[in-house]
């Protein structure tokens, strides 16, 4: 059978990162088939190429037979494939049928907008997909659920003979789950091909007819689905080699330096109340406490509560050295000696205007004032002191920040919190979008910090990496605290297991 | 920020921006030395460069405080309203400290031109004046920071809402003291003349000790560090623990100090206090200077010296253009500064969009673009033409000629877009 | 810093190109001056307060007295500078011409009679050897008279009496006896809107009570919102007045649209052409016209005279100079009625003072001159 997609040796860099290397799979007219990876394996740029969102890269990329090059969201479409982001793309002030036709709104013979056909039109489509919502209704007003069916209905509407799928079930109900499985199962009746996105092995054993695994960035294998099982996958998914690192063996944890209990962070208006509830722990000084959990977990939100940076008033008790510290924004829990590094680097870490000295003495440049007045001698030696310490590859201080690589920019902001000298160091998803050399690099560094005396919080994405540098791990699921590992108990599977517990629970609660 | 190394021109020890609005006030001032027939800015250069040091002086200090509200990422509508508020703020207090006046006839009459005002009276009136400057910022971070408010909207509010407010305070207040309510009041005490006759160096060296702090602060302190980074990312700032609240709180209130001080200027060089029509649209000029000086609308860039010679470059041009057309030069006010404006922002981004495949003319957009700019572009050249000799009979025929010329060159960089995005 | 470096140096190039445009004629004829009048032309400038129509009949005034007075073989030009309608906009242009050595003779017509910055800005300019006049609108006489030389124009306090005397006739025809009436004008602290509005309430009758003196910012739009709010906020209104221009057709436009024509009485200063027009259909009963084409005449006579310090026609115009009141030279004020069954007439007036003219006469005299107002 001739592909539909044939994806033949996609390249895509971002400055200091290699996001999709030499990838190549073919997707056959009708399938469905399962993308499978890690965060950061490189799914979403694939998708994001698919879909049009990515107009340059190098490789090759033919639809229906025929070479493309998307130049917008719109080229994809008019080639008959839609997307359904994760993050849906909806205009919540405007009705369930306007969001449907938005940007190639119907009109009457006289050019006026013509609402009622698309009503008429949206309501059929919504028949079809056999959901329950009104095309007048505002999106503001429905669910995630009927959100996403709104955005297959587009894409229905639009006849897509293609629907990229990006794990779609991430924020549904049980229910809803079951019932965009149905949807799906129509889909494919009207032979709609569905690239589907998903690191949930349940969902993607139940649907797919092929799996393709990605992994840092380039395709590991793809395997007919019922002829493989989800050890399998899970193995291929997960199988880099990891250097061999040798770390946190004999480190011997020292006296409580962190207590939390009970800890609560409320979600006005949300129908979980929570967004964290009842966690309780300890961290040692000398220890690195790994937080797992699948996105939207509240790991996060976790290391923000104990930050002083949570939106909304905390709940609950956290004791720093037995004192009970309530912070109200992040100075006082750094005052206090806490320190956090943020996660999404571009977005919340790095100071893109300013050079690599500045971005690192930000937080201590009171330290290097006389009589007011920044001495730019000793916020350069301060700067300096933790290029060497650090290692960061630079060009000097000057440099811009945005010249250096992911690994090294993740140095200068860890770097920017060591000048505090925490007691305490919060790391939220350090390794996001670096190579893995530089990954083995940041391991080396945790395990040598904490050897120093730094008791250390982690969370990742990533499970190996949690698995490697922990000496404890902390499970959350949709808020709660599922499991506590210690360094032995811990495999992947169980940690899995603990992260998706909640859903069953969830689901039985609802 | 200083400039990163490793590109064109790295021998040049001074930062390029900077260097490069110098070399273009240098250029102007030159050639309109050379071309005004009068070669005014040879012969009297000296007074030539009072009117503008003057007028430069005066915006360079409202400037200031717009670049570094700019810096931390808002914007300062305010300033021209401000600087109407601060003027009669200080003017209003001085009323109160006014005696009567005997006039030669032996007559006792309220002394409405305020001639008499005691010293305490004039350090105070100029104290509320600054004072209202920094409450007038604090109410603007309160909006911002409180009620979050974009900067935009809030200070959009101020800018309609202080000038009004002025006007009616001085009716209100000029009727409750003198019995007869006015909008305008004439300022006549020896002080502020004796500050009139000097304004051209006192207002320079202001403005000169003002951009010196506001250097010191930017440069040289955490606080200013904290505002470039609280411009550059305001999400990150506040988690790498700065009081991001605080550090607006300074910028808002340094943007009004430094209106209100420019009122107070205003106040002596007009001799004059009337809200209603002070200082109108100063503040356009004013955030114009920030950004044709490297101020980026988007936060986190800008320098002092940058800003202070986007303010001089504007005046000079201005100026300029006032000793070439002889009259009715101000009619030409707005459009030189938006097309500076345009023109200075426009090369800052000449090398992105030449490097990238952004077209300047895409689409059908692009196509209606062409001719709207040729259009304009014939039209100024025939105003301009008037009073040229030779082109004065043949005016349709010159602005014709030069819409066509305008209309091809576009054309022709259309195409070869057109032909590159192929 | 992400600012590229070429941006100011292709600013500055774009300026300096468009620089040789500004610079007229004499950059395009390099050489081509004549030899006897080195240094150029000198020029006389006419710097109004505002723009408006009013000033348009001026400028013809001052191109006629160009002519008249052969400027051209003198070695002097005239033009008219627009302000902006601001005190800091004078300001502004008074110091420019004190940079510039080829203007020999100004003449104003002050926003602000009380700024001492204006008066200061004329006292240098008189300091440097420059010529001063006021024309139309004086600057305070009680305490600047010496900041300017001679004052051109009209007496605004007997143009104000004489609109006063004609809206009492008007009145008393009608058998109103007593009643309110409101004045309105761009800028109550002008001296000469002071002057009329003052004298309008000298001699409009003491029966009839001022309530209100309305200004606009010489904004046209909020001219006509003041008379909607006199109209809703006042009761009694038996007569308006309109002191600058553009009030006439404000009031006009406003007594139409609340249909209030002909019940209340309006008297206006200067004829625009939508006055004279609103004269036409009698919506205005009285008008008051000064003389700014005559203004413009006579500022570039006096000019002239004052540059070659040509004492005999300068004593032609001011004879009475030492005396009080000697440095003011009265240009013609008129009073415009619409017709001869008007109620105002021509012997309520001292003859030589205020010329009497119906509607018919008055364009007459303005075709004659190619003029559409006044």
């Amino acid at each position: 059978m001739q592909p539909i997609i044939q994806i033949r040796s996609i390249t895509k860099t971002y400055p200091g990162v290699v996001a999709l290397k030499d990838v190549s799979l073919d997707i056959l007219p009708g399938e469905l088939h399962a993308i499978c990876g890690e965060n950061g394996a490189g799914k979403s740029t694939l998708m994001k190429i698919l879909s049009g969102v990515v107009g340059s890269y190098e490789g090759e990329l033919h639809v229906g037979g025929k070479l493309v090059q998307f130049g917008g969201t719109r080229a994809a479409e008019e080639a008959g494939i839609s997307i359904i982001h994760q993050e849906l793309n909806l205009v919540e002030q405007l009705s369930a049928a306007a969001n449907i036709f938005l940007g190639r709104e119907l009109r009457t013979s006289l050019g006026f907008r013509d609402d009622r056909a698309m009503e008429q039109a949206a309501e059929h489509l919504f028949r079809e997909l056999e959901c329950n919502i009104g095309a007048k209704q505002p999106v503001s007003e429905l669910r995630v659920g009927d959100q996403q069916l709104i955005e297959i209905a587009k894409a229905l509407s639009l006849s897509s003979e293609i629907l990229i799928m990006d794990e779609p079930t991430s924020a549904l109900t049980e229910s809803e789950v079951e019932r965009l499985y149905r949807v799906i199962a129509r889909l494919r009746a009207r032979g709609v091909t569905i690239l589907y996105i998903s690191h949930k092995m349940d969902e993607v054993f139940r649907l797919s007819d092929r799996i393709t695994i990605l992994r840092d960035g380039r395709t590991v294998q793809t395997l007919v689905t019922k002829e493989t099982n989800a050890q399998q996958i899970t193995q291929l998914m997960v199988g880099r080699e990891i250097a061999a690192l040798d770390l946190g063996t004999e480190r011997t944890p020292g006296e409580v330096v962190l207590q939390v209990e009970k800890l609560r962070l409320p979600w006005p208006g949300h129908a979980r109340q929570w967004r964290l509830k009842d966690i309780s722990f300890e961290l040692r000084q000398g220890e690195i406490l790994g937080i797992a959990g699948l996105m939207g977990a509240g790991r996060t939100e976790l290391l923000e509560c104990l930050f002083g940076a949570a939106h909304d008033p905390v709940q609950g008790t956290i004791r720093l050295h037995g004192k009970v510290q309530q912070f109200a924004h992040p100075i006082e829990a750094c005052e206090a000696g806490i320190a956090m590094v943020t996660e999404d680097r571009k977005r919340l870490g790095i100071f893109a205007e300013m050079n690599v000295g500045q971005n690192i003495s930000l937080c201590q440049l009171k330290e290097a004032t006389t009589a007011g007045l920044v001495s730019s001698q000793r916020e350069e030696a301060m700067s300096q002191s933790m290029l060497q310490s650090l290692a960061v590859k630079t060009a000097g201080l000057v440099a811009r920040i945005t010249s250096l690589s992911g690994g090294n920019q993740q140095k200068c902001i860890i770097g920017r919190w060591l000048l505090t000298k925490p007691t305490v160091l919060l790391l939220d998803d350090p390794t996001r979008g670096v190579d893995v050399g530089a990954k083995a690099e940041l391991y080396r560094l945790m395990d040598r910090l904490c050897r120093e005396g730094l008791a250390i919080i982690i969370t990742s994405s990533e499970l190996p990496e949690l698995l490697t540098v922990s000496d404890r791990i902390l499970v959350l699921s949709e808020g709660r605290q599922t499991a506590m590992f210690s360094r032995a108990e811990a495999t992947e599977h169980r940690i899995l297991e603990a992260a998706t517990k909640g859903y069953a629970e969830a689901a039985q609660a609802n | 920020m200083s400039a990163p190394s490793g590109r064109m021109l790295a021998w040049w020890p001074f930062p390029l921006t900077e260097t490069a609005i110098f070399l273009a006030i240098v250029l102007v001032y030159l050639v309109t030395g050379a071309l005004d027939p009068n070669h005014t800015y040879f012969n009297a250069w000296d007074a030539s460069a009072k009117m503008i040091l003057r007028n430069a002086a005066l915006l360079g200090i409202v400037a200031l405080g717009a670049s570094v509200v700019i810096i931390v990422g808002g914007i300062d509508l305010s300033s021209g309203s401000m600087i109407a508020f601060s003027a009669t703020t200080c003017a209003l207090i001085m009323m109160f400290f006014t005696q009567p006046e005997v006039q030669a006839s032996g007559r006792i009459a309220m002394d409405t031109g305020l001639v008499t005002v005691s010293g305490l009276g004039i350090f105070l009136a100029m104290v509320g004046a600054v004072l209202s400057g920094l409450m007038v910022g604090t109410l603007h971070t309160w909006m911002v920071t409180s009620i979050r408010l974009p900067p935009f909207v809030a200070t959009l509010a101020t800018l309609v809402g202080l000038r009004s407010f002025a006007r009616g305070m001085c009716l209100f207040l000029t009727k409750q003291y003198w019995g007869s309510e006015t909008e305008k009041i004439t300022v006549n005490t020896p002080f502020f003349g004796w500050l009139r006759e000097n304004n051209v160096w006192i207002s320079s060296v202001v403005f000169l000790v003002l951009a010196l702090v506001t250097w010191v602060i930017l440069s040289r302190t955490v606080l200013g560090r904290h505002i470039y980074a609280i411009g550059g990312n305001e999400e990150a700032a506040r988690l790498s623990g700065i009081r991001t609240e605080n550090v607006k709180w300074f910028a808002y209130c340094f943007s009004g100090l430094c209106s209100a001080i420019a009122g107070i200027f205003l106040m002596a060089d007009n001799s004059t206090v009337q809200p209603a029509l002070m200082a109108q649209g100063f503040e356009l000029n004013a955030i114009a200077s920030a950004v044709v000086g490297g101020c980026s609308l988007q936060g986190g860039i800008g320098t002092v010296l940058g800003t202070a010679l986007g303010a001089l470059f504007l005046r000079v041009v201005i100026d300029a253009v006032a000793k070439l057309i002889k009259a009715g030069a101000d009619v030409y006010q707005g459009m030189i500064v938006g097309i500076i404006v345009v023109v200075a922002v426009t090369s800052t981004q000449f090398s992105t969009i030449s490097h990238s495949s952004r077209q300047f003319f895409p689409g059908w957009r692009g196509i209606w673009a062409i001719p709207t700019i040729s259009l304009a572009a014939g039209m100024c050249v025939m105003m301009g033409s008037a009073n040229i000799q030779f082109a004065k009979d043949r005016l349709l025929l010159v602005g014709i000629i030069v819409t066509l010329v305008s209309l091809a060159i576009l054309s022709f960089i259309k195409l070869l877009e057109s032909h590159r995005a192929k | 810093m992400r600012v590229s470096s070429r941006r100011s140096l292709l600013a500055s190039l774009l300026v300096a190109c468009a620089l040789p445009w500004f610079a007229g004629c004499p950059a395009a004829t390099p050489g081509a001056g004549d030899p006897t009048q080195s240094g150029g032309t000198k020029r006389i400038v006419f710097l109004i307060n505002i723009p408006d129509p009013y000033w348009e009949a001026n400028l013809q005034g001052l191109n006629e007295g160009a002519k008249m007075f052969d400027l051209a073989s003198a070695g002097l030009s005239v033009t008219q500078d627009p302000g902006n309608g601001t005190t800091e906009g004078q300001i502004e242009k008074l110091r420019q011409y004190a940079t510039q050595d080829d203007i020999v003779g100004v003449a104003i017509s002050p926003w602000d009679a009380d700024s001492p910055a204006i008066v200061e800005e004329l006292q240098k300019l008189q300091k440097k050897g420059v010529k001063v006049i006021t024309v139309d609108n004086d600057v305070n006489r009680e305490k600047y008279r010496d900041s300017r030389s001679f004052y051109l124009g009209t007496d605004n306090l007997i143009a104000g009496q004489a609109l006063g005397t004609g809206l009492n006739a008007v009145l008393d025809a009608k058998g109103v006896k007593s009643g309110n009436f409101v004045q309105f004008v761009g800028n109550t602290e002008s001296d000469n809107a002071r002057a009329r509005m003052d004298g309008v309430k000298d001699k409009i009758g003491a029966d009839f009570v001022e309530v209100a003196r309305e200004a606009d910012g010489s904004d046209t739009g909020r001219a006509k919102d003041n008379v909607r709010n006199t109209l809703l906020n006042h009761k009694d209104i038996v007569a308006l007045v309109g002191i600058w221009a553009y009030n006439a057709p404000a009031i006009t436009g406003v007594l139409q649209e609340t249909n209030n024509t002909g019940k209340i009485v309006v008297g206006t200063f200067d004829a625009q052409e939508l006055a004279i027009e609103a004269m036409a259909k009698k919506e205005i009963d009285v008008m008051v016209v000064q003389n700014p084409f005559d203004m413009g005449v006579q500022t570039v006579r006096l000019m002239k005279a004052m540059i070659q310090d040509d004492q005999a026609t300068i004593k032609e115009m001011f004879p009475k100079q030492g005396e009080p009141d000697g440095d003011m030279y009265t240009t013609g004020l008129r009073i415009v009625v619409p017709d001869e069954s008007s109620p105002i007439k021509k012997e309520l007036y001292e003859e030589g003072v205020v010329e009497f003219m119906t509607l018919a006469q008055f364009r007459e005299w303005l075709t004659k001159f190619g003029l559409k107002s006044s």
